[in-house]
């Protein structure tokens, strides 16, 4: 009874209450839908995982025999292999040129606006049409770039046919898509930096690489670490323009983790457990190497 | 142009697993009127069926809204159509069927994964209703343990080269009515030189349609009793897919579309339409599709008979009706199977869209192409031609995807050097083996 009688000491603790509460009724709605969509799907990949089910409908407990499986396919490593060979170009090319472009375009003062959106539009494109039109553009013998190559005495690589190539094609793409994404969030952070740190080195007479070596690269570290993660875990996570560029071809040499956990998943033979098997070892990987990243690049601030 | 298809079909069809048989004894008498009862109509009136749907031509697609919209007059009952890419027909109707959201009906291209999960028919339809089909037509949708019928065949596919007749007449070149292989790939050559085309010759990137060449080799991978007979003649699957590989080798097809694509179907269809291509090897189910495509690009094409060695005729394949057991209205979902595979729609279909019948009744009166007759009687004609041994695959229908898919992805190597023809064919041989195996376990 005593509870209900509103006293002073009780009206700040509803209120207190109410303070705490209110940035989780916020945050709500999200969280119900990430747990939904993200959480709950994860979980139970998990637990299929540790099944074998050709329709998924009926599963048949099996242990750890789908990741004794994985393990023991002489193909997850040539394609381990191909994930680990695009993730560092992907991961390394993305980060240098996204800190190129936006350092320009932070500089830009002429057509500022135009240039930050033709560097963004590939973004706004759907994956799977980009593959679609870089396959068309980069096909040997019919293909826009070949015929100017050819123009030029450059002869007809076979982009999509060479293993190398196909590589080389399949990360250009890929840093070719998200290139914008990364590049904006770089600007955000150099947008960020105190303008007067940059006066205070032009008064002093610091050359523009110095300026850009001891000021900006510095200050944009953390934006950096977060670029590197990010592009980490997006190489991990390609497949869907890699499908339509090139299938995973030539020869397998674009086939990365993805595309071997959608074929064991969804093409005939089914393996639901194998294919969730396959997404657990993904999440792994990139889990421990978002972890390292964030780990180093802590150490190296408290340096 | 008034076809009869009974000797064509018929005969190609009912040869798979009913050697011996007359067609017309197996043929029943015409369906009964598909008139809806006042009962069905009143259980049926405002309820929803979803038709997952592909379409391997605009005109498919039209014939079958204008059916839905028919179905829906005759019924009350409203029909959602899925239209799918047919390059992830399997894929998504997997993963949905696994979610919990089947379709009501879908037409399908490998019915054998669905057999657990079809709505067996006879039990709305009536077990005489599978009479109304070619009998060797009906295998692929024949539960393998109950023996029930769980899907109709909807269309015969016949597997076979197509050629571009303005590039054939500028290389002063007769178009062919019989030839063989060496002669197909002569002919192909020439017509690209004179014309300095891109390519001579292309056919999709398939171990369906390659089965066609072993066929006229003489080489089948599996029998009608299941077995793997690829052993038995090795030198001739060599023969027969090392012509093909040599092609793409030389670049006189195309290999980009081949190697290029990883483990994702291809189809020259492209480039035939580009009119930079002699010869295309594909099937009857692309007459609607190229008709469409040469009347804009402007050039005129032709079906041509299959080349012949051992064997001639083309490689059979067809689509399926299927009505599955999760719908919460069965009785709906199988009256609509029988209204779209009915003789009246099926005939409809066949003339709009050029497909090949699966009734026996039609296959009895024949089809009134109204136009490219011509071609639709070449494909027919090869039909007709078709060995029984070509049928024998069809006995596995759960693995005729992964064994043909295997022979795709092992010519891939071939082309790339990484391989030779002899190894692909004692690595497929093996591969056929361990599939095998998973029928016994």
């Amino acid at each position: 009874m005593s509870s209900s009688v509103e006293t002073p000491v009780n009206r700040r603790r509803h209120k207190n209450w109410r303070r705490r509460l209110t940035p989780y009724l916020f945050l709500a709605p999200n969280l119900l839908i990430f747990l939904t969509f993200i959480i709950w799907p994860a979980l139970r990949g998990f637990y299929i995982s540790f099944f074998d089910s050709i329709d998924g409908s009926n599963f048949e407990y099996v242990g750890t025999e789908n990741y004794k499986a994985i393990f023991g396919d002489p193909t997850v490593a040539i394609i381990a292999r191909n994930t680990a060979i695009f993730v560092v170009f992907y991961m390394v090319f993305s980060t240098l040129l996204s800190l190129t472009f936006a350092i320009i375009l932070n500089e830009q003062r002429f057509g500022r606006g135009f240039f930050r959106a033709i560097v963004f539009l590939p973004v706004m494109l759907s994956p799977v049409v980009v593959g679609l039109i870089w396959n068309d553009f980069l096909d040997r013998k019919v293909g826009p770039l070949n015929a100017m190559l050819e123009a030029i005495g450059g002869g007809s690589p076979g982009w999509l046919v060479e293993p190398a190539l196909g590589m080389t094609a399949a990360v250009f793409v890929g840093i070719w898509v998200h290139l914008g994404f990364y590049t904006i969030i770089l600007l955000a952070g150099l947008q960020g930096i105190d303008r007067s740190l940059f006066e205070a080195a032009a008064i002093d007479g610091a050359t523009r690489w110095q300026v850009i070596r001891q000021i900006t690269l510095p200050l944009l570290k953390p934006t950096t670490l977060i670029i590197i993660i990010l592009s980490t875990i997006h190489g991990f996570q390609s497949f869907d323009f890699i499908y339509t560029l090139t299938g995973g071809g030539p020869l397998g040499a674009t086939t990365l983790i993805v595309q071997y956990i959608y074929e064991r998943a969804f093409q005939s033979p089914i393996q639901y457990g194998l294919g969730s098997a396959a997404g657990v070892i993904l999440f792994l990987i990139i889990f421990a190497f978002t972890a390292l990243n964030f780990l180093v690049g802590r150490r190296r601030d408290a340096v | 142009m008034k076809i009869n298809l009974r000797k064509s079909i018929a005969i190609g069809a009912s040869l798979a697993l009913t050697a011996g048989l007359s067609l017309v004894g197996n043929v029943a008498a015409q369906a009964a009127p598909l008139t809806p009862t006042a009962a069905q109509l009143a259980a049926w009136k405002g309820k929803e069926i979803t038709y997952y749907f592909y379409q391997d031509s605009a005109a498919e697609l039209d014939t079958t809204k204008k059916q839905i919209a028919d179905f829906e007059k005759l019924t009350g009952a409203k029909v959602k159509l899925d239209v799918i890419p047919f390059t992830s027909l399997d894929t998504q109707l997997q993963a949905r069927i696994a979610g919990g959201n089947t379709p009501d009906v879908a037409r399908l291209n490998n019915p054998g994964f669905y057999h657990n999960v079809a709505l067996p028919l006879e039990q709305y339809l009536g077990r005489n209703y599978v009479k109304e089909f070619l009998k060797g037509s009906t295998t692929q949708v024949t539960h393998p343990t109950t023996k029930k019928l769980v899907g109709v065949p909807y269309d015969l596919t016949i597997n076979g080269p197509f050629i571009n007749l303005d590039l054939f007449e500028k290389a002063g070149v007769p178009v062919p009515t019989s030839w063989t292989w060496p002669e197909l790939i002569a002919t192909a050559k020439k017509v690209q030189a004179a014309n300095k085309s891109e390519y001579a010759f292309a056919i999709d990137k398939s171990g369906h349609r390659v089965s066609t060449a072993m066929s006229h080799m003489g080489a089948y991978m599996v029998d009608s009793k299941q077995r793997n007979v690829l052993r038995t003649s090795p030198f001739r699957a060599e023969k027969a897919i090392k012509m093909i590989t040599d092609l793409y080798v030389a670049d006189l097809a195309p290999r980009d579309l081949w190697i290029g694509t990883g483990t994702r179907y291809s189809s020259p269809t492209a480039v035939f339409l580009s009119g930079q291509l002699p010869v295309f090897f594909s099937g009857n189910w692309n007459v609607a599709g190229l008709s469409e495509g040469a009347s804009a690009a402007k050039f005129r094409f032709a079906a041509v008979p299959n080349p012949s060695g051992l064997n001639g005729g083309g490689w059979p394949g067809g689509k399926f009706l299927m009505a599955f057991s999760a719908s919460k209205t069965p009785d709906l979902a199988a009256f609509f199977v029988r209204f779209l595979a009915n003789t009246e729609q099926m005939e409809e279909m066949c003339k709009a869209a050029f497909w090949m019948p699966t009734r026996g009744d039609l296959s009895e009166s024949g089809i009134n192409y109204p136009k490219r007759a011509s071609d639709m009687k070449v494909f027919l004609a090869d039909s007709a031609k078709t060995p029984s041994a070509a049928y024998g695959i069809q006995s596995v229908p759960t693995l005729t995807g992964p064994i043909y898919n295997k022979l795709r992805d092992l010519m891939t190597d071939v082309m790339a050097g990484k391989m030779t023809v002899k190894e692909l064919v004692q690595t497929q041989i093996t591969f056929i083996d361990q599939q095998l195996a998973t029928l016994k376990k």
